[in-house]
């Protein structure tokens, strides 16, 4: 084609565009507002159909209108259609967050149920279309189980101390850190055993984790409940037995805040939460009540291994305690430290030492968890 | 519902008031006659109706004592009236005051056994108590008075979640999903409950969808970043953390995921006697968190070697 007779059409073609778009006697020329205006004015007159057309025909042209959005929520309303006139109003505050006209309305509709609206269907993406062939295949093995009981799938175990860190010495040279690994390792192949709890460990070997990173395991894996596993010791040879502590706001006793006091000496608190002014923080309420329950759940576990050591273990039981330690605090579910006997203690050392009495403490622990 | 997000502009939301064509006049009479229909009981209308219109504009311009006091005189007038008791509900929590809150949302229970927006805070507030069954029997109640209550079927969900409870957590946050699709926390929680079911397609998927919504969800930039590392992308866990840190670079989740995936590291490089990368990942360890005793001892012995 010419150059110049191109450039010619291209104009008349504009000009002609430009005439229909502006033209008033034609109906596809009317302004996105002149559309919302008359769909006041019809709102006004009661027209609600007439007025929704108009409305949807505004936000078409100008889909960023919050303004005719909200006339198509209040046009909805007049005929009844609660759920179109609240996606509406939503759709108005989500364009202008000011608009309180807006969303005072989708406060009121909503106080008492509104039907659904339907949504409109598109294609599955990969990793939707993998992730309904998992659901369809999992869902079938998990069993439903209804009741709010705390369910254990998943266990962290903690092997206390490691590597340049031997925890507590006893007489006769043995170290809390090898005796907790060896405990822990056994728990976890007697689970395996078992089949139906998963377990995980923090550490496999003689080298050092710091606490941090051992509750990040746990998080890693999802797990349900922390075990950790240490050993007790004293300056003064005399006490013996096992105890077990738990996490709570409030220590249990002046010994238990002590004990929590020295672990937590050398760590770093999170800086404290800042509660925003004027706002109530569901999320928080959220955190803060998986917390209590945490916490609470934690207190259960602790009874029950502390009961069992009681039963099974030839220690005598120094019971539970709790005390807001920051190893524990950091796990996002119920963890527990198991003290399984005094290493500075010589009777509790020999025991200890004895492979028959490590499987009693193993056993005892595993139970507690059935 | 959305009664996450409380809608009202708390937070500086300008007038809400804003005047097109017919201007505000036409717009309040609008609103009276939609709210006398909305309402069940509405006596002396027009005085009430004006109270509760100025104590919304109040509540949302943060104006929060005028609000009260508005809604005061309202249910004062009429006290039955069910926006203005759940409105006061609200502002007395927002004002620390959640006995009185309570006793609010209580009332509206009390007045219309159907108001899901009452219930629903009657079973946050029980939450906020620590009072898990007396919860659960609200969102229970609102699920069988609504069927479409997104934040009933959530919170049931977060209860389940909270019990370890995966597969009745998966049912009832997927009917939340379904209700209302545009929640990130309903996606997070999903997710959570299919990563605590072992369904990592369906985890993944649900945490993306978060990030769809809100990018700046750190906790789900965390999660994936693990869902990541357990099968063996170490370097995309990576990334993952080091976004959440880019977005809030004190996420302490973030900073001990990344010095214990760094330490492993160390520990694996070191005992496949690969020194020199085993002081490069414990050198990461301590740049991300200068802290980190293992990783501290360990430069200190064999890093000057």
């Amino acid at each position: 084609m010419h150059r110049r007779l191109f450039i010619k059409l291209l104009s008349q073609s504009a000009f002609v565009s430009y005439g229909l778009l502006t033209c008033p006697v034609l109906g596809w020329s009317k302004s996105a507002f002149d559309l919302a205006l008359e769909g006041q004015n019809l709102i006004q007159q009661k027209n609600f159909s007439k007025a929704i057309k108009a409305l949807q025909d505004a936000v078409r042209i100008d889909p960023e209108s919050d303004w005719a959005f909200g006339l198509l929520g209040r046009a909805h309303l007049g005929l009844g259609q609660k759920a179109e006139a609240v996606a509406g109003f939503r759709e108005s505050v989500r364009l202008n967050p000011a608009d309180t006209y807006s969303r005072m309305m989708i406060e009121i509709i909503t106080q008492n149920p509104i039907p659904k609206l339907e949504k409109k269907k598109r294609p599955l993406t990969p990793l939707e279309k993998e992730a309904m062939h998992e659901e369809r295949d999992m869902l079938k093995k998990l069993r439903a189980e209804k009741g709010l009981g705390y369910k254990v799938k998943r266990v962290v175990i903690d092997a206390g101390h490691g590597g340049f860190d031997p925890g507590a010495v006893g007489q006769k040279g043995l170290k809390e850190k090898d005796v907790t690994l060896d405990l822990a390792i056994k728990l976890h192949e007697r689970l395996a055993r078992k089949g139906k709890i998963k377990s995980f460990l923090t550490r496999t070997g003689d080298y050092y984790i710091p606490l941090s990173a051992r509750t990040a395991t746990a998080n890693q894996f999802q797990a349900d409940l922390f075990i950790s596993i240490h050993i007790n010791a004293n300056k003064n040879r005399q006490p013996s037995g096992s105890e077990t502590y738990f996490c709570s706001e409030k220590a249990s006793s002046a010994e238990a805040a002590k004990v929590a006091a020295l672990e937590n000496s050398v760590l770093k608190y999170d800086e404290p939460y800042k509660k925003k002014q004027g706002y109530i923080d569901i999320e928080e309420i959220l955190f803060k009540f998986e917390q209590k329950l945490n916490w609470s759940e934690s207190g259960k576990f602790a009874k029950a291994f502390q009961a069992r050591f009681k039963k099974r273990l030839p220690l005598k039981s120094r019971g539970i305690h709790s005390a807001n330690f920051y190893v524990l605090r950091r796990a996002k579910m119920p963890a527990i430290l198991l003290e399984t006997g005094f290493i500075s203690n010589p009777d509790d050392e020999a025991k200890l030492k004895q492979p028959a009495f490590r499987e009693k403490i193993v056993d005892a622990v595993a139970r507690g968890l059935v | 519902m959305r009664i996450r997000g409380q809608g009202p502009g708390i937070r500086g939301l300008g007038s809400g008031i804003r005047d097109h064509g017919s201007g505000i006049r036409a717009k309040y009479v609008i609103f009276a006659v939609l709210l006398f229909f909305c309402c069940s009981s509405v006596v002396a209308a027009a005085d009430v109706n004006e109270l509760i219109f100025q104590g919304a504009d109040y509540h949302y311009k943060g104006n929060l004592d005028k609000a009260v006091s508005r809604f005061e005189q309202a249910v004062k007038l009429d006290s039955e009236n069910e926006y203005a008791h759940n409105q006061l509900g609200i502002l007395y929590g927002k004002k620390g005051k959640f006995d009185k809150a309570f006793r609010e949302f209580l009332t509206v229970a009390d007045i219309d056994r159907q108001n899901t927006f009452a219930l629903l805070w009657v079973g946050i507030l029980h939450l906020r108590k620590g009072e898990m069954n007396q919860a659960f029997e609200r969102f229970d109640k609102i699920i069988q008075i609504d069927q479409n209550s997104a934040d009933g079927y959530y919170f049931l969900g977060t209860i389940y979640n909270f019990r370890r409870n995966p597969v009745m957590a998966i049912e009832y946050l997927k009917k939340a999903r379904n209700a209302d699709s545009g929640e990130a926390d309903t996606h997070f929680r999903l997710a959570k409950a299919f990563h605590n079911a072992d369904m990592i397609a369906n985890a993944l998927l649900e945490y993306n969808r978060t990030l769809e919504i809100k990018p700046s969800y750190t906790k789900a930039l965390n999660e994936i970043g693990w869902i990541y590392y357990n099968t063996g992308k170490k370097e995309a866990a990576i990334k993952q953390w080091r976004k959440t840190l880019k977005i809030n670079s004190k996420d302490r989740d973030a900073v001990l995921n990344l010095a214990k995936v760094y330490n492993d590291s160390a520990w694996d490089a070191f005992t496949s006697g690969k020194r020199k990368n085993a002081l490069k990942y414990w050198q990461k360890t301590l740049n991300i968190n200068p802290g980190n005793k293992a990783a501290k001892y360990y430069m200190a012995k064999y890093g000057s070697d």
